[in-house]
């Protein structure tokens, strides 16, 4: 599908813990069809604005639009990978089972899943490489395929616009290129794709546009014009590190080995 | 009616008494749907809240044996427990919610609390001699001898309720135990599934009193899931599985007590339990401790051999070796014991054979064995620059074959890469 209006709007949107903000006055607007990152150190609140704009924690002010309308209406459109860590990987069930929760929204209570998303299951497991393992229980899979396996469940979900949080975290370098590949797919079929991602690297090279957050919204654009030394210093204040690193992988126009 | 027909279809002395069967009946379901329930209880990570819930029955017990005027009607006392029950689960939230206490010391604080609370006002009761107190304390530790029929007919239908009810969310309640944050992402209430198994627990702890008591009832909720836990992998199974340990921990305290008058049932009932729990953990086939220490063993084992055939390999250029020099090239756990091994099995298959009093040389099979070793050594090799993930998922020590394990076409796939990588990146 293709959408007109922006996929993803944030007006005003401040999160607290308690009396701590955690977001602040976010003010951003994503357009459709993307690859779009949320870049900032740890602790800058990504993973909440993520979960704000899912409904996940409650705004202490703002609104949230996706694909133009409030999340409530468009829930059915939306796709979601949580932070590998967010779940117990030891649970009794396989590959299969976690892929066919991304039809249950869908099937709606009681109806069980039957052969469609059965099938539905199988080729989203293909798309992520993990078609052999797919009566394997969830534990006994490498990090990198646990991944995949959560993106195959949001691909189950058949969504238009998708929240991927933390997505490459403990994945190996081949792992993380198959990922990409399918986001770019998904990208390339009218779908946005917001990805909540730390390793700046590979920032230039996948991205279409960034945010980079640090409770408040920093910057946003296009990777080129947004990953200035001059941005990154005043997201990453403080953490001189990070800011060489960054400074080559910029220099380098991104690609680096 | 149908007792009149039960006692006519079994009149000879040697049956159980309609009464012992339809309780035992009764107790199998209350015991199964226990287990059923409570692998959400667990998987969920809710257990100790189960665990405050029950200990919080004595109290509703009480309060409902007051305001019943005295009367020792069970559905009555099963209704006070189940409210003081589930007031505890509320205590618990709303604790979780408005203070700043942990989980697992607001869980020791309602437990103490409403036990306390519970004891301090049945020893009350008890105390004063308030006719119809005596077999309160019963609720205490369990005990089934009392049951009526008509008891163990609403115990058993209460079960086959939550287990129907089970039955029905298995997938609502499957996705919310497993990932509740996707879950509400994708619009389920969470909460309100949350709540509801909660609520469920609850139940069953209430209708498992007469056979655990509220001290023990737990053990009947959290034990057979455990229990099953290790002997599959799907939920699908577990669930039944776990019912299955229940029914058959429940009706074996039942029995024994039955047989040894004044004897409480909780604690036969936990024991049977137990027994079933220490049997699984031990020899289930996968996540089983023997099985898990044969594995290791024998990993450790087929790892020293190789690398002993390895070493041999080497020495054999230079003629027959000695053991000594063979143990020096292969310093490590095990290497011994491995020699050996690799010299008995020469009766079978030689391995090794003997050139002289300590001199030692490699079969044909032995020659075979440690090349084989080192083809899959090698095979690993490229896996691991190829597809790090695979090899990280599936090499062992004992180096398996990666054709085995990857499956020929998935290997085929990663030496093409391989190949392609090498072309790609060597000298132009």
């Amino acid at each position: 599908m293709s959408t007109t209006s922006a996929g993803l709007e944030f007006h005003d949107v401040t999160v607290a813990y308690g009396r701590r903000p955690v977001l602040w006055n976010v003010d951003l607007t994503v357009p459709g069809a993307c690859l779009f990152g949320i870049i900032g150190p740890n602790g800058a609140g990504k993973s909440t604005l993520l979960k704000a704009a899912l409904g996940l924690v409650p705004l202490a002010g703002g609104e949230v639009r996706i694909l133009g309308a409030p999340l409530e209406q468009v829930r059915s459109r939306v796709g979601y990978v949580p932070q590998r860590e967010s779940v117990d990987w030891d649970f009794p069930v396989t590959v299969t089972d976690v892929v066919l929760m991304g039809t249950y929204a869908r099937l709606g209570w009681l109806r069980r899943p039957g052969p469609r998303e059965r099938s539905l299951a199988a080729e989203c497991l293909d798309r992520v490489g993990l078609a052999d393992v797919a009566d394997r229980q969830i534990g006994r899979l490498s990090g990198g395929q646990q991944q995949r396996v959560f993106l195959a469940r949001a691909l189950a979900q058949q969504a238009d616009v998708y929240f991927l949080d933390e997505p490459m975290a403990g994945v190996d370098a081949r792992s993380q290129e198959r990922i990409f590949r399918v986001l770019s797919d998904l990208r390339a079929e009218g779908r946005l794709v917001v990805i909540v991602h730390h390793d700046l690297r590979s920032v230039a090279e996948w991205f279409d546009a960034v945010a980079l957050i640090d409770m408040r919204l920093v910057a946003t654009g296009p990777v080129a014009e947004v990953l200035t030394p001059e941005n990154l210093r005043r997201t990453y204040a403080g953490r001189l590190d990070v800011l060489d690193e960054i400074g080559r992988a910029v220099a380098e126009g991104g690609r680096t080995p | 009616m149908i007792l009149t027909v039960a006692e006519m279809s079994f009149p000879t002395g040697w049956i159980p008494p309609y009464n012992t069967l339809v309780v035992a009946a009764g107790v199998a379901s209350v015991g199964f749907a226990a287990g059923v329930v409570g692998c959400f209880a667990v998987l969920r990570r809710r257990a100790l809240a189960g665990d405050a819930a029950a200990h919080a029955t004595l109290l509703g017990v009480g309060l409902a044996f007051l305001l019943g005027g005295g009367r020792r009607d069970l559905p009555l006392l099963l209704g006070g427990a189940l409210s003081t029950a589930i007031a505890a689960l509320l205590a618990l939230v709303l604790i979780g919610r408005w203070t700043r206490t942990r989980d697992d010391a607001a869980t020791a604080i309602v437990l103490g609390v409403s036990f306390g609370a519970g004891i301090t006002l049945l020893s009350g009761i008890s105390a004063r001699g308030i006719p119809g107190s005596a077999g309160l304390e019963q609720f205490l530790l369990g005990h089934t001898a009392g049951l009526t029929a008509a008891d163990a007919m609403i115990l058993g239908a209460l079960s086959l309720l939550t287990v129907a009810l089970v039955a029905l969310f298995l997938k609502e309640s499957t996705l919310v135990a497993f990932d509740p944050l996707f879950a509400a992402a994708s619009g389920w209430p969470v909460t309100l599934i949350d709540y509801a198994l909660v609520v469920l627990v609850a139940v069953m702890v209430v209708v498992g009193l007469p056979a655990a008591g509220a001290v023990l009832v737990t053990a009947l909720v959290v034990i057979p899931p455990v229990t099953a836990r290790q002997w599959t992998d799907s939920v699908g199974v577990m669930l039944p599985l776990a019912g299955l340990f229940g029914l058959v921990a429940a009706l074996s305290g039942v029995a024994v007590s039955s047989a040894v008058p004044r004897m409480p049932t909780g604690p036969l009932v936990v024991i049977a339990a137990s027994i079933l729990l220490t049997i699984s953990l031990l020899i289930a086939p996968r996540r089983g401790g023997l099985a898990r220490w044969l594995r290791s063993r024998r990993t450790v084992a087929a790892w020293a051999e190789g690398r002993l055939l390895e070493v041999a390999l080497r020495l054999e250029a230079q003629g027959p070796f000695t053991r000594e020099q063979l143990l020096a090239k292969a310093p490590g756990v095990a290497v011994d014991s491995a020699f050996k091994r690799l010299v008995r099995s020469a009766a079978i298959e030689p391995v090794v054979t003997r050139a002289g009093t300590d001199a030692w040389r490699l079969a044909v099979w032995g020659r075979e064995l440690a090349a084989e070793r080192s083809r899959r050594l090698a095979a690993w090799t490229e896996v691991l620059e190829a597809a790090r993930e695979d090899a990280r998922g599936h090499l062992t020590i004992d180096v398996p074959s990666p054709e085995a394990i990857l499956g020929a076409a998935r290997m085929k796939a990663i030496r093409e890469s391989a190949a392609a990588a090498r072309s790609v990146s060597g000298p132009a």
